[in-house]
């Protein structure tokens, strides 16, 4: 049976369970003349007798699934091994010659031999599913039958039901807590095979990068040197030139906005602004590579000073523009937030408007405002579009902002695209970058929050 | 709960809002204030002010002066325009959009809504108490320092320490503060916080002080200390307070205003308005019947 048709027939079931569940609590409430007024409601009972038959079966299904494969796999080693065929080439691709034979031509075009262990994998492979099937509906009857029996009117249903939706919740929280320490992990292992063939401290600490990892041995002009400082100097630059423009200008239309602007002109100005924040990187990019960066060339020439034609420049103040909106829009949702009371106060002491924003305003939304600059910050540092199409690739060790320069996440789409190897140093270095990107925004993160808990001034 | 017994329990609180004591029923003719709204010496003079948000009228034609260093109060039931007629007097309106004032208000015989008239020097002049302590999320010392130093009252450091010690001392709050300037001001208690904002509307040493309910946020204990302070802070400045306690005001202040509706219906003497109102409205206010 196809899975599908197996997890709409539990589901079946638990619906059916669920109707004579809340039927029968509901004959039950009548024939019962309760003292109390308040009763649970039947639907309660109801949802508690249908996740009583599905949550199991469901979860026997997921775990049969699981053990489905391995379990075939070994059931038709044991019978070659046993049937004395020379599998003369690996294992795996043996057993995935046999399975991806699925129409008649194929099977048929499969040798003798062959054809015998794909008879014997179809027959295993029948087996199994019919297996599950049978499992997986004979525990769900049995546990809805079970759970119909057993429900009655004083069955703490309500607080059975709240359990259960807690574990859900439960559950859905810790997937994507688990991806994430997944993800460090997986980075974690990989750049570690990575520091195996590079050491460490050359990769951290190295002025030179140039992966391209020799061939053959006579290949000139590919000394593989793994020296990540470049690309970190490089990420820097861009970001803080992006920061320089996105702060004090998103800090300023916020302050604009909650502060000044009329009730009108905010209730456009602000979606406007954060469609900024939707247009895709990739227009932004052309839009560095096509206009800002000739721009700046042609400027710069005209004022005597050499310009690379791609420079970190432009890269940065498009991607200022770009994380504006992240800048802007928390400011003012924390800077709107600020208590009116603070405000009057200050007013009433003879205060200015923006003196009152700079001496009051501004401190009391610190913690916000941080998190915006965070925010637009990590946007910076993790953007690639920009920087590929208007920074270049070339892996300068500068800090002149006319130069061409790369960045961490430039790097790690430049080593991953193409046929490559993966397990060599090239490939592998990927991992280590990412690695060091995500410990630099955690450093970032953690320094942002003692910022932030040092010079909040906490209203309330 | 049947709705039977959801409109026996609903009944008084509707008499209290639509019983026989309202304004039609009393058949009331809005007339001239009662009393005597003008004084010889009087700091601020107000003359036939109007107060609008958007369409509504929340004041109608008032005209009052208030005398040099005296306490005035403004009572009045809720949504009488009290705090409304206190914000215009230092310009607190203006903060609000859809607020226009219309009449003649002057400080010291000066127009205070003239064109030339800077609204953040007024407020300087005039400075303001509000209902809800609002201590800045500072300091104490900062809080008190906050409006010397935006004025620049002071010229160093010691001058500044100085300031802040005689405001928060004729707040009343220096000895229980003086270890801890530097801690919060959030910190304080409700009635420290509420002394410690008079302290820092004295620091900038202005000439009218106005209150809008400063103690109905507080218990008895801080209301007693508050209203002290009132009774000493008149030495020096002159004060309009408003308050929705009838015994508050008696106890405070020198004359007395009844709003009603956006109009001023009584000024008199405090005493004189407390044993012998000459209006039926401001009587029937402070014997209870409404409010």
């Amino acid at each position: 049976m196809k899975i599908s048709a197996l997890i709409f027939l539990v589901l079946l079931f638990a619906a059916f369970s669920y109707f004579m569940a809340r039927q029968k609590i509901t004959t039950a409430y009548r024939q019962h003349k309760s003292k109390h007024k308040i009763l649970t409601l039947p639907k309660y009972f109801g949802y508690v007798a249908a996740l009583c038959s599905l949550l199991p079966a469901l979860l026997v299904l997921l775990f049969l699934q699981i053990v489905e494969e391995p379990y075939i796999n070994s059931e038709i080693s044991t019978f070659i091994s046993a049937s004395n065929i020379e599998a003369n080439q690996d294992l795996d691709l043996y057993l995935n010659e046999i399975k991806g034979a699925d129409t008649p031509e194929k099977v048929a075009a499969l040798s003798e031999e062959k054809q015998m262990v794909y008879q014997r994998y179809h027959e295993i492979e029948q087996t199994t599913a019919r297996t599950i099937s049978v499992v997986v509906l004979a525990i769900s009857i049995l546990l809805a039958i079970w759970g119909l029996r057993k429900i009655n009117i004083n069955t703490p249903a309500r607080k059975v039901f709240e359990k259960i939706i807690e574990g859900i919740l439960l559950l859905a929280a810790s997937i994507a807590i688990m991806t994430t320490v997944g993800i460090v992990f997986s980075v974690l292992f990989e750049s570690t095979r990575f520091f195996g063939e590079v050491p460490i401290l050359s990769f951290m600490f190295g002025t030179e990068w140039s992966p391209q990892t020799a061939i053959r041995a006579d290949q000139v002009g590919s000394s593989a040197a793994f020296g990540a400082v470049p690309l970190f100097v490089g990420t820097m630059l861009i970001s803080f030139i992006a920061l320089l423009v996105s702060v004090p200008l998103g800090l300023m239309s916020a302050i604009y906005l909650s502060e000044y602007a009329s009730r009108s002109i905010r209730s456009v100005a602000k979606p406007v602004l954060e469609i900024l924040a939707g247009i895709p990187t990739v227009v932004y990019g052309f839009f560095a590579a096509l206009t800002v960066a000739p721009f700046i060339r042609g400027l710069g020439e005209s004022m005597g000073l050499s310009v690379a034609s791609e420079s970190a420049l432009a890269a940065g103040l498009v991607m200022g523009i770009m994380i504006i909106p992240f800048v802007s829009s928390l400011s003012d949702d924390v800077l709107s937030a600020v208590p009116q009371s603070l405000r009057e106060g200050s007013l009433g002491l003879g205060a200015t408007r923006s003196e009152t924003i700079v001496k009051v305003l501004i401190p009391a939304a610190l913690p916000g405002i941080v998190g915006g600059v965070l925010l637009a910050a990590s946007r910076a540092i993790g953007e690639t579009m920009i920087v590929v199409m208007a920074a270049g690739l070339a892996a300068n060790l500068t800090v002149n902002p006319l130069e061409a320069v790369t960045t961490v996440t430039v790097q790690i789409v430049t080593l991953l695209t193409g046929d490559q190897e993966f397990d060599s140093a090239k490939t592998l270095a990927a991992f280590a970058l990412g690695l060091m990107l995500f410990i630099t925004t955690l450093i970032l993160n953690v320094i942002a929050l003692h910022v932030v808990r040092k010079y909040r001034e906490q209203y309330e | 709960m049947n709705e039977a017994v959801m409109n026996e329990l609903a009944e008084p609180i509707m008499k209290k809002s639509s019983g026989p004591e309202t304004e039609e029923s009393l058949n009331i003719e809005y007339g001239e204030t009662v009393g005597q709204p003008f004084c010889e010496q009087a700091k601020i003079k107000t003359k036939n002010v109007n107060v609008f948000y958007a369409d509504n009228q929340a004041i109608h034609d008032i005209s009052l002066d208030i005398g040099s260093h005296e306490v005035i109060a403004l009572i009045g039931p809720s949504g009488c325009g009290k705090s409304t007629y206190l914000r215009t007097l230092n310009r607190m309106n203006d903060t609000i959009d859809i607020c226009r004032v219309e009449g003649q208000i002057l400080l010291d015989d000066e127009d205070i809504y003239h064109k030339k008239q800077d609204p953040v020097l007024l407020r300087a002049r005039v400075g303001m108490v509000f209902q809800k302590p609002n201590p800045f999320p500072k300091s104490i010392y900062d809080n008190v320092a906050y409006g010397p130093r935006i004025h620049g009252l002071t010229r160093n450091k010691a001058e500044l320490d100085d300031l802040v010690e005689a405001s928060l001392t004729k707040a009343g709050l220096f000895d229980e503060v003086k270890d801890r300037l530097h801690a919060p001001g959030t910190g304080l208690s409700g009635g420290q916080q509420q002394r410690l904002c008079i302290a820092r509307t004295i620091a900038v040493q202005p000439e009218v002080i106005l209150m809008d309910e400063p103690a109905s946020a507080l218990d008895p204990i801080a209301t007693a200390k508050i209203e002290e302070l009132i009774n000493e802070l008149k030495e020096n400045f002159t004060i309009v307070i408003v308050t929705h306690s009838m015994q508050q005001a008696a106890r405070v202040s020198q004359r007395t205003a009844y709003f009603h509706m956006g109009r001023l219906i009584e000024v008199g003497d405090t005493d004189q308005i407390f044993t012998n109102p000459a209006h039926e409205l401001t009587e029937k206010y402070i014997t209870g019947r409404f409010g």
